[in-house]
């Protein structure tokens, strides 16, 4: 096995691009096909709970290091890391593959072995962009997303399939050239793609202003962030249900993602600079979010739309500049991967059955399909950030970490004006929840619609466990990620900015949820 | 003196004809005019000493290129060029553009230090003709394959003027033509 | 005649240009054997052009390690050179042309039609291929305008190959007249050179320039007379105009090798001549050169954004996907201008590495055109609907090729704009990347526009029948879009060649 766990990155990453290999050349059948991506997804799962169990919490430097000279003399090379923040999107990643391929089943009958094939595609690339410690393999595998994202909403996706394609396409490409440049530039004055010699160059201020702004527009657009999220809706609307839990579930971590790994530390300067107006933005994109959701008639669209706002907090989260900002930022990721995923799940299981998405055709389905209802209301509970749930330590810790930040000099208004996206949100999850599932069935059509299949089960209960686990044991998360949080922010030295009273807070090893909602460990080794 | 008034000959002889050949209507007249401004440049490079490029000239241009504008322009039927408009709009700017370019030319003739050997006045062809089989024997290959390319490539586009007729050309390039 | 520093060529230097000679050999062979055939069997004169073209091929490998020490090898009374930059444009040409000769051999266009003498398309070919080869060797001025002059002819021909077609003999009319106006300008700047350092040697040349012995301003005159004259052949912003016409009416296998040959030849012409003849030093620091009147990086980075700009607007408004790919080739120049701006080494082995990436993905989707166009008779985009179920094969490869022309990962296209984009990375010019990066994204649209078309959109009822494509179609296809994938991903022996063709060209 020591052929596998020497390498173990680079079979987490490549095994799903063999598989759509193989699903395009030689697997051409769909019976076969959708087994043979199912295993592949599962095997790629398993290999990644070696990464789960092996690694070290105790410290924030990459682990399973793999390292190749690859151009340029070594200059460019091949080079793969993981640390926390890594494993858990990873971890994240891996879980989602099976469970959206199966979710796939019966919903895409069309070119089924493309469609599996761009699926693992897909993931192949996620998964290196998480790995990749190489300024240009980052950006190989950044933009190699694209491509079969362009072909999953674009061959097998709605109505206005082509524009929302185009615009998907086109959105995260102009980004994307703005921070090729950056990255470019900072080779030529680095001589070295590695991200290590990228973090050690000691830039002026006046370029760090500007290549913060080239990266993080190209991590804003794939975040989304408020202004640059209109692109968002229509990816999402148009997107086949598997694209929708792909792009909700993972994709758009990659911005936040980015910003953390790459935006943040690199350009300290420019993270002093903008972070007002980022957060700014952020606590817009939360409100507008919600009450642009608040009035959709469609559910996919207003799931989207909560997308907008719960990222929202994540941004928010990470331009606190605080540590416990950040690391809710990051539980945040996870969380909104769970529920939002699970959500177009849920959404995607009706549209099987009605071919609609109108909330006003719906009603009082949790007559006819109680076990779907009920995983429906408890996804909603953990979207809206239900105490319990995992939204609610990720919201929590975002809006304290905001709160007491001191580098935001209205930090404690934005806390106020985010917490109103809580509200919100609860608002329009149970309003729609309301009028979906409860009230009288007046539609005749929603009459002997079929409860959720055993595979449909199979599909959410994992991660309806999971919305439970992390809600009440956050420490399982927070334990692996602490050091490393740390020292990715390690430029930023924001650790003296925090005031003296949440700093304490914070190297206190066991904080007191008020609620109750058991214990939250942070820092604390033993309470793992 | 003799030679500046030579030269002044010379001179009048290419440049007066030129304005000849752009300002004529007839095309017929133009093509007369250009004989004459070829031969002043041949007397040019005579007067200069270059007797081979002179009576190149003479043979090449004078004698080819232009008798056979000038049979093209006899043999087939040029339509009458009507009566086009030479408003100011259409004069001036291409006056600004070669009183321009005369300006800069004649800067450059002017300012520059000009490396100039001496005019031989032995004959060149000889020389020429040794040059052209021992050093430059390369270049001299290479045209002839060049200009090889060239007439085949002459020989095809007249074919097939010829066989374009015969069948059904014709009337697919009228299809093309038609809006 | 002293001051022409030629000596006397030996028949020694026959073997440094064995390619060429060779490729001058089938050329004949080949019009020799279709007047045998008497032009009924065009096969005699392509099986002979294959051969030959194979046999340069493999004598120009041969010679990559042959060759001279630093410095190259001057031959033909050192009239041309060969250097690593002549080999890397030897194998360039061989391929394209070989590529071309092939794939011409299928398509109905070339083919077609019931008319006799098709064998001589693939002899004129093969002498392109060598009058660009030479184009890419000169060292001398009259050599350069003899080569450059080679190349035209043929290509003037071969543009009006098509006897039928108005378009055909218009575009080869347009390109005969604007090719010689241009040529005549250049040929004006190269006199006025001559005329002030009484050299027709690079070497030469530099030299009196060195020693400060020429009038500036005559120099920049007769620079930017020279510049005008090479930036027809690349079909560079402002001497563009031909291009969309010729490359429209042509034979779209002829189109295909215009749009990477002449352009890579001009290419190699302007980076001999004005690397070895202006530059001075070799970092991109000490890239003022010679001509310290001009401001030589400012004027090539507005002609480049220029014509980066131009070709991606226009070519965003095209329904014809042949014209618009001419204008996407002017895009293309715009790009490897960049490597031009400093003249630094960098910059111009750039320029050979994206004219090597280049070739590949421009032929690969100029041919897909070719193979759609024996099938459905149409270059219009309307009638690629669905085009990829019906051609599935071809289809992947036709979105590898626009995913390259576009620039994005993981293909060779992305790789060689990151090299270009590097090349001017100095903060001065820093502008100009940015142009590039946002003409990037223009071409995104519409590259995968036709993407979108083809794969997108369901084909109509009635014309969903499978499209089917002869092997050697698919050979040639696969033999640019494979290494167009594995050049995007490991790209450093070829880079290695084109540093080394930078690092080795004869300095002046």
């Amino acid at each position: 096995m020591s052929f596998i766990t020497d390498h173990i990155l680079s079979w987490v990453t490549f095994l799903p691009l063999a598989g759509s290999l193989l699903l395009w050349t030689v697997v051409r059948r769909e019976g076969p096909a959708r087994l043979l991506a199912l295993g592949v997804a599962l095997a790629d799962f398993v290999l990644s709970l070696h990464l789960w169990f092996h690694f070290d919490p105790k410290t924030g430097v990459d682990q399973f290091v793999e390292r190749v000279a690859w151009l340029a003399d070594g200059r460019i090379s091949y080079n793969l890391g993981m640390d926390g923040i890594s494993l858990m999107l990873v971890m994240l990643t891996t879980l989602l593959g099976p469970i959206v391929i199966l979710s796939t089943w019966r919903a895409v009958t069309e070119r089924v072995p493309e469609f599996m094939g761009f699926l693992l595609l897909l993931q192949a690339a996620m998964l290196g962009t998480f790995f990749a410690r190489d300024m240009l393999l980052f950006y190989v595998f950044w933009e190699a997303m694209l491509i079969p994202m362009y072909f999953i909403i674009g061959v097998w996706g709605g109505q206005r399939r082509l524009y929302a394609a185009v615009k998907f396409f086109i959105f995260t490409m102009v980004g994307s050239v703005f921070m090729l440049i950056g990255i470019i530039y900072m080779y030529y004055h680095a001589g070295s793609m590695d991200l290590r010699a990228f973090l050690a160059l000691d830039l002026p201020r006046q370029a760090q202003l500007w290549l913060f702004g080239a990266f993080f527009l190209a991590f804003a657009i794939k975040v989304p962030l408020f202004p640059l999220h209109t692109w968002l809706p229509d990816a999402h609307v148009e997107a086949p249900t598997a694209g929708s839990v792909i792009l909700a579930g993972v994709l758009l971590k990659m911005g936040t993602y980015g910003m953390l790994r790459f935006a943040m530390p690199l350009f300290p300067q420019g993270v002093a600079t903008f972070a007002p107006l980022i957060s700014t933005l952020a606590v817009i994109g939360i409100i507008y979010g919600a009450l642009v959701a608040l009035v959709q008639p469609d559910v996919k669209k207003l799931v989207a739309y909560s997308s907008v706002s719960h990222l929202g907090f994540a941004v928010l989260g990470l331009f606190s500049l605080t540590k416990l900002g950040v690391a809710g930022s990051l539980y945040q990721m996870l969380a909104h991967g769970l529920s939002t995923g699970a959500l177009f799940l849920l959404v995607g299981v009706i549209y099987e059955r009605r071919h609609t998405r109108e909330i006003s055709e719906f009603g009082g389905l949790a007559h006819g399909m109680p076990r779907y209802a009920t995983i429906f209301l408890i996804t909603t509970l953990a979207s809206m950030g239900l105490p319990g749930m995992a939204g609610f330590v990720a919201e929590f810790m975002i809006l304290f970490g905001t709160f007491g930040s001191t580098t935001l000099a209205h930090g404690r208004l934005l806390t106020v004006l985010a917490s109103t996206g809580v509200v919100l949100g609860a608002i329009y999850m149970l309003w729609m929840y309301q009028r979906v599932f409860l009230g009288r069935r007046d539609n005749p059509r929603n009459e002997g619609l079929a409860d959720l299949s055993g595979r449909e089960l199979v599909v959410l209960l994992p991660l309806v466990v999971l919305m439970f686990w992390l809600g009440v044991r956050p420490g399982v998360v927070l334990d692996r990620v602490e050091a490393s949080i740390d020292r990715v922010l390690a430029p930023l030295a924001i650790e003296g900015a925090a005031p003296a009273g949440l700093g304490a807070a914070l190297t206190t090893p066991v904080l007191e949820l008020p609620e109750g909602q058991g214990r939250f460990v942070f820092g604390n080794p033993e309470m793992r | 003196m003799i030679r500046d008034l030579v030269f002044v000959l010379l001179a009048l002889l290419t440049v007066v004809p030129a304005f000849w050949v752009v300002f004529s209507r007839n095309i017929v007249h133009a093509g007369f005019a250009l004989l004459f401004t070829l031969v002043g440049v041949a007397g040019f490079y005579g007067f200069l000493g270059a007797d081979f490029l002179a009576v190149t000239q003479l043979m090449v241009y004078v004698g080819g290129v232009l008798v056979l504008v000038l049979f093209t322009v006899m043999m087939t039927h040029v339509p009458a060029v009507g009566r086009r408009r030479h408003g100011l709009d259409r004069l001036v700017p291409p006056a600004v553009f070669a009183a321009a370019v005369f300006g800069v030319l004649y800067k450059v003739i002017t300012v520059v230090k000009w490396n100039v050997g001496e005019a031989s006045t032995s004959p060149t062809t000889a020389e020429i003709g040794t040059q052209l089989m021992t050093n430059y024997v390369f270049p001299f290959e290479y045209v002839s394959i060049v200009l090889l390319a060239a007439m085949v490539g002459a020989a095809i586009l007249i074919r097939e003027r010829s066989h374009a007729g015969s069948d059904d050309a014709i009337a697919e390039e009228k299809q093309e033509a038609r809006p | 005649m002293e001051l022409l520093h030629v000596k006397i060529p030996s028949w020694g230097d026959l073997q440094w240009w064995l390619p060429e000679a060779v490729l001058c050999c089938t050329f004949l062979l080949a019009l020799l054997g279709d007047m045998l055939a008497r032009g009924r069997r065009p096969v005699v004169a392509f099986a002979i052009s294959v051969a030959g073209l194979l046999a340069a091929g493999a004598l120009a490998i041969a010679d990559t390690h042959a060759v001279a020490p630093a410095g190259g090898r001057a031959i033909m009374g050192d009239l041309m050179v060969v250097d690593g930059m002549a080999i890397f444009f030897r194998l360039l040409f061989v391929f394209g042309g070989l590529a071309t000769v092939l794939f011409a051999w299928t398509s109905e266009e070339i083919m077609g039609h019931r008319r006799e003498n098709k064998g001589e398309f693939f002899a004129l070919t093969v002498l392109m291929t060598v009058a660009m080869m030479v184009m890419a060797e000169a060292r001398n001025v009259l050599m350069l305008y003899l080569a450059m002059e080679g190349v035209g002819l043929t290509s003037y021909v071969m543009a009006g190959y098509m006897r039928t077609s108005l378009r055909s003999t218009e575009a080869s009319l347009k390109y005969v007249i604007f090719g010689a106006v241009s040529s005549a300008i250049m040929l004006y700047g190269l006199s006025l050179l001559y005329g002030m350092t009484g050299s027709l040697q690079f070497s030469g040349i530099r030299a009196v320039l060195l020693g400060g012995g020429a009038e500036p301003f005559g120099i920049l005159v007769a620079v930017v007379l020279i510049l005008a004259g090479m930036s027809y052949k690349i079909a560079a912003v402002p001497f563009h105009f031909w291009c969309p016409d010729v490359y429209e009416g042509a034979p779209t296998p002829v189109a295909a090798l215009f749009s990477v040959g002449p352009k890579a030849a001009g290419f190699a012409l302007m980076i001999r001549f004005f690397y070895t003849t202006f530059a001075v030093g070799t970092n991109a620091a000490a890239s003022n050169s010679l001509i310290q009147v001009i401001n030589w990086p400012l004027l090539v980075s507005v002609i480049s954004a220029v014509t980066m700009t131009f070709g991606n607007l226009v070519a965003l408004r095209q329904t014809n996907v042949k014209r618009m790919l001419a204008y996407s080739s002017i895009a293309h120049v715009g790009y490897l201008l960049m490597g031009f701006v400093l003249l630094s080494e960098m910059g111009l082995a750039a320029i050979l590495f994206y004219l090597l990436v280049y070739t590949l993905m421009n032929l690969g989707a100029f041919f897909f055109v070719v193979a759609v166009n024996n099938h459905l008779k149409s270059e219009q985009l309307e009638d690629y609907k669905g085009l990829g179920y019906r051609m599935p094969w071809a289809g992947v490869m036709m979105v590898v090729f626009l995913g390259s022309l576009t620039g994005v990962p993981p293909f060779a296209g992305f790789v060689g704009k990151l090299y270009l984009f590097t090349a001017v990375m100095d903060r001065q010019w820093f502008w100009l990347v940015i142009i590039a990066g946002l003409n990037s994204v223009i071409s995104l649209y519409y590259y995968f526009r036709v993407a979108r078309v083809m794969w997108l959109v369901r084909p109509d009822e009635g014309h969903d029948s499978p499209l089917r494509l002869s092997w050697l179609q698919y050979t040639v296809l696969a033999c640019l879009a494979v290494p167009t994938l594995v050049l995007g991903l490991y790209f450093g022996a070829f880079k290695d060649l084109a540093d080394a063709g930078i690092r080795t060209m004869a300095g002046g």
